[in-house]
């Protein structure tokens, strides 16, 4: 949005004569002198015109009412010009101003002006709902009504270039839905808007944003657009990707990117995909408002898709990008966000471009935006740290773990916007993870006592995430790291965490006590404090038939513990097959024949470890394990589809026949 | 790694072993461009943990040293593994050297048997290959079209080329160098690896023969963890 530039220097200088000046502007607006009036709605519109502090003074003293009286009372051409003028321009780009326009219900007597006989009229009415329909605030048109329909599409026929382009508009700032997006293009709104393309400037850029909105997510929506004369005007809104205008390049991209995100089978050419990236790249560095939408429709673009991640990383992306965040100066907060997401994309999925990204000294530029007052451009930020740590290589060389990078993330912890706390945990999440590295700085900071205080939250996702975090910081973690969350933690709250409504988060928690009994054989000790407590819940979750991804954790559990001593072994036996037994309530068997292969390879598991030859009890657990039909069962499927199960069961089977099993 | 300075050739000889007599295993609909990575497998994974030697013989002297190997991650879809190796009682360092080293998985679909850089030619390629016995099923399929139509996701061996990338504890000077790279067969029933590191400029075949270690422990233990 234009800011204001320096009259408010000449506004504090000149304080009071001005005030002076604007009390009598007042007085003049009220005139029942039509010259004066008119004069008076001149000089009002031409001092707000691209002057934001104008436009707030002059609102602060009640101007918008009073320039709407005019405008209502008036038959006068030029003053209802006038009123229109000024007052579409106190909506431009200023949510106040449009706020202030719309209490003083200005909307109707603007549409109004739509039916006039003066031409220019006409125009200064259209053009100034144009500029509230720029703004969320304007009033949500019922596209489903049936009046609405036939003047919407009387607006969109008429010969007038700001009265079409007004319908473009208010479609491009009102449809939000399917039904919506449905109802237009029933009406035939699609043949309507794509005349536009060949029309004005104006035309096109309006027509352009609102086929974007009306064929956002709706394939058949797309499918109808490309189907308009065989594929017409697809080639059209390519070809003015090539536009001599920045906004029309933008706004034509900002519409393949959708249509691509919609239906990518009509993008099967290299050669647009590559062009549709360049030209985004490219828009990166406009100064206005273009290059700003030209972040966030490049982020959208790459956005889960490895091969055009692949083909902006060659075009240079990266680096692009980086040079602009380092220029220093001052970038609009939409701009940030946008290049930080497309960032984040970047390395979302291709260790190269991570390392590329890494390598160019960009931490202290991410950790100033973690600082930044606008809490989009935290969350991108934290969504690019994110994305940059699933490089296990730069995990491991401890990039992220000294002080200047991780104290800022783990304040953010506290953030008052939500959605930075969700994502500074995703960062954390990843960061963490150090190999048991003997030194810790998020562990030093108090990160693991923030976590489980986490852990206890109301939001199941914020539970989900900070388990996650002390699962990957316990990854092969060493006795003293294991310590220090035993004495925040003990056997009674851990059972909360495995016993957790969701689903999500159980898997979560038993995915961490998996890496807490893995490692030298004491650990196991931890799921037998308090007579056992954590171990026989272990069993009782995984009795109650539970999702596969939780099982999958639970088994691996029973594996780790099962891996130690006898007694070790006989404990994980009871949990198997409890005794008395209730029904045949064999989980075992059931996980045997589960659909995912990892959860049939983790119950193999626990078998292998259970007979394995070097602990004098595996002859009766052996016995034991064949009575209860697994045995059988195993013999069952030697051919199984997964050759990771086929060779664990093979190992199980071959075990079993040196016991001189049948 | 391996010395700087040695550069005879002491041809070891590989012992007999067992191998499954698979036939060599074939796609069906041999579309090069639909490959899909090769199937998890428990062994081969993160936190797994393997001892074992490289021998650095050659005509003056026997050595070997005692060689500890972590994975650290391991990205399927990608084929691609990194970690860490640790070689205990290198004689001219005070202090076990650990290195860190990123893999190569053929799979046919993000790499293939040839290597095509590190200056090891098609011929060097099929030399080392070669030297492992469960490569011999496939040798003829490779030899002739790169080994396009070979599946390897249901063959219970996985080969690698794994190379060091750099010196976690100790300086550049310490005597050691990283400049070539291993090839690797994993052996994925009982996560035996073996290796030959290849360098130019180094003593050929030094062998790297590992086992998985289980930590005193009765029994195989998993850690896990899950990047967001």
């Amino acid at each position: 949005m234009p800011t204001s530039s320096s009259s408010s220097s000449s506004f504090s200088s000149a304080a009071s004569s001005s005030g002076n000046r604007q009390a009598d502007v007042f007085s003049r607006l009220a005139s029942s002198d039509p010259e004066v009036k008119l004069k008076a709605l001149r000089e009002v519109k031409n001092q707000i015109i691209g002057n934001r502090t104008k436009k707030l003074s002059f609102l602060k003293l009640g101007a918008v009412p009073a320039i709407a009286s005019a405008l209502s009372d008036s038959e006068c051409n030029s003053i209802l010009v006038q009123s229109a003028a000024a007052l579409g321009s106190f909506a431009c780009g200023f949510e106040a101003g449009v706020q202030a326009v719309l209490d003083a219900g200005v909307f109707p007597l603007l549409l109004r002006l739509l039916t006039s006989s003066d031409e220019k009229v006409v125009d200064a009415g259209a053009r100034s709902l144009r500029m509230i329909f720029q703004s969320n605030q304007a009033p949500k048109y019922d596209f489903l009504q049936e009046k609405n329909m036939k003047f919407l599409f009387s607006l969109l026929n008429s010969e007038n270039e700001n009265v079409s382009g007004l319908g473009a508009s208010i479609i491009a700032h009102a449809c939000g839905t399917t039904v919506q997006q449905q109802v237009l293009c029933d009406a035939g709104v699609l043949e309507k808007l794509v005349i536009l393309l060949d029309g004005s400037l104006s035309q096109r850029e309006a027509c352009l944003e609102s086929l974007a909105t009306v064929l956002k997510n709706n394939p058949e929506a797309v499918s109808r657009f490309v189907g308009l004369e065989a594929g017409r005007y697809l080639s059209s809104v390519t070809e003015l990707t090539k536009d001599r205008y920045p906004r029309t390049r933008l706004l034509s991209c900002l519409c393949l990117v959708v249509i691509y995100n919609t239906s990518p089978s009509y993008f099967l050419n290299m050669g647009t995909k590559s062009s549709l990236v360049t030209t985004l790249l490219e828009l990166l560095n406009d100064h206005g408002q273009s290059g700003d939408d030209a972040a966030l429709g490049l982020s959208s673009l790459i956005a889960e898709k490895e091969d055009l991640q692949k083909l902006a990383y060659e075009a240079n992306a990266i680096k692009n990008i980086v040079d602009i965040l380092k220029t220093g100066s001052e970038l609009h907060p939409k701009r940030l966000q946008g290049l930080f997401l497309s960032l984040a994309e970047l390395c979302s999925k291709l260790e190269d471009c991570r390392c590329s990204f890494l390598s160019l000294e960009m931490l202290d530029l991410l950790v100033n935006a973690l600082r930044h007052k606008n809490a989009d451009v935290r969350t991108a930020a934290c969504i690019c740290f994110r994305n940059a740590a699933r490089s296990v290589k730069n995990l491991s060389a401890g990039r992220f773990t000294n002080d200047h990078v991780m104290l800022p993330l783990v304040q953010l912890l506290h953030d008052p916007s939500s959605s930075v706390e969700v994502a500074v945990l995703g960062a954390l999440s990843n960061i963490v993870l150090d190999f048991s590295s003997p030194k810790s700085t998020f562990i030093e900071y108090g990160g693991i006592k923030q976590l489980i205080e986490l852990s206890k939250s109301m939001d199941p996702n914020a539970r989900c995430s900070a388990l996650r975090a002390l699962r990957n910081l316990m990854f092969l973690a060493d006795n003293k790291r294991k310590e220090l969350f035993y004495s925040e933690v003990k056997a009674q709250g851990f059972v909360s965490l495995i016993s957790d409504p969701e689903p999500t988060v159980q898997e979560q928690a038993l995915a961490l006590l998996r890496n807490l009994v893995d490692g030298c054989i004491n650990s196991i000790e931890f799921v037998f404090d308090e007579d056992g407590l954590i171990l026989d819940t272990v069993g009782k979750q995984l009795r109650k038939s539970p999702q596969a991804h939780m099982a999958i954790q639970g088994m691996y559990v029973l594996t780790n513990v099962a891996s130690g001593t006898e007694l070790h072994k006989e404990a994980v036996m009871q949990q198997l097959f409890p005794q008395p037994q209730a029904e045949s309530n064999n989980f075992m068997l059931k996980f045997l024949q589960s659909h995912e292969s990892q959860l049939r390879s983790a119950t193999v598991w626990t078998i292998i470890n259970l007979i394995s030859p070097s602990s004098p009890g595996a002859h009766d657990r052996h016995v034991k394990l064949r009575d209860e039909g697994i045995i059988p069962q195993l013999k069952n499927m030697v051919n199984d589809a997964c050759l990771d199960v086929k060779i664990r069961i093979r190992t199980v089977l071959s075990q079993s026949m040196s016991f001189g099993d049948n | 790694r391996s010395d700087d300075d040695d550069d005879d050739d002491r041809g070891k000889k590989m012992p007999v072993r067992v191998v499954e007599s698979n036939a060599a295993p074939q796609v069906s609909g041999n579309d090069p461009g639909n490959r899909s990575p090769l199937p998890p497998s428990s062994l081969l994974a993160a936190g797994q943990a393997f001892s074992g030697t490289q021998n650095v013989s050659n005509q003056q002297k026997e050595e070997a040293w005692r060689v500890n190997v972590q994975i650290q991650g391991v990205d399927l879809e990608h084929g691609y593994l990194c970690g860490t190796m640790e070689a205990l009682n290198v004689p001219m360092a005070d202090t076990p050297v650990i290195t860190f080293w990123e893999g190569e998985i053929v799979d046919g679909k993000n790499y293939t048997f040839y290597t095509g850089k590190w200056e090891a030619t098609r011929e060097d390629d099929m030399r080392h290959w070669s030297k492992f016995p469960s490569f011999a099923p496939l040798q003829g399929q490779v030899e002739s079209d790169g080994g396009r139509q070979l599946d390897l996701s249901n063959y219970p061996y996985i080969f690698m080329r794994w190379k060091e990338q750099y010196f976690v504890n100790v300086g550049t000077d310490c005597g050691l160098t990283i400049a070539g790279f291993y090839y690797v067969c994993f052996s994925c029933s009982d996560g035996s690896i073996s290796g030959f590191y290849y360098d130019p400029n180094s003593s050929p075949f030094q062998k790297l023969e590992l086992k998985t270690v289980n930590e005193g422990k009765s029994g195989f233990s998993f850690s896990s963890y899950e990047l967001q």
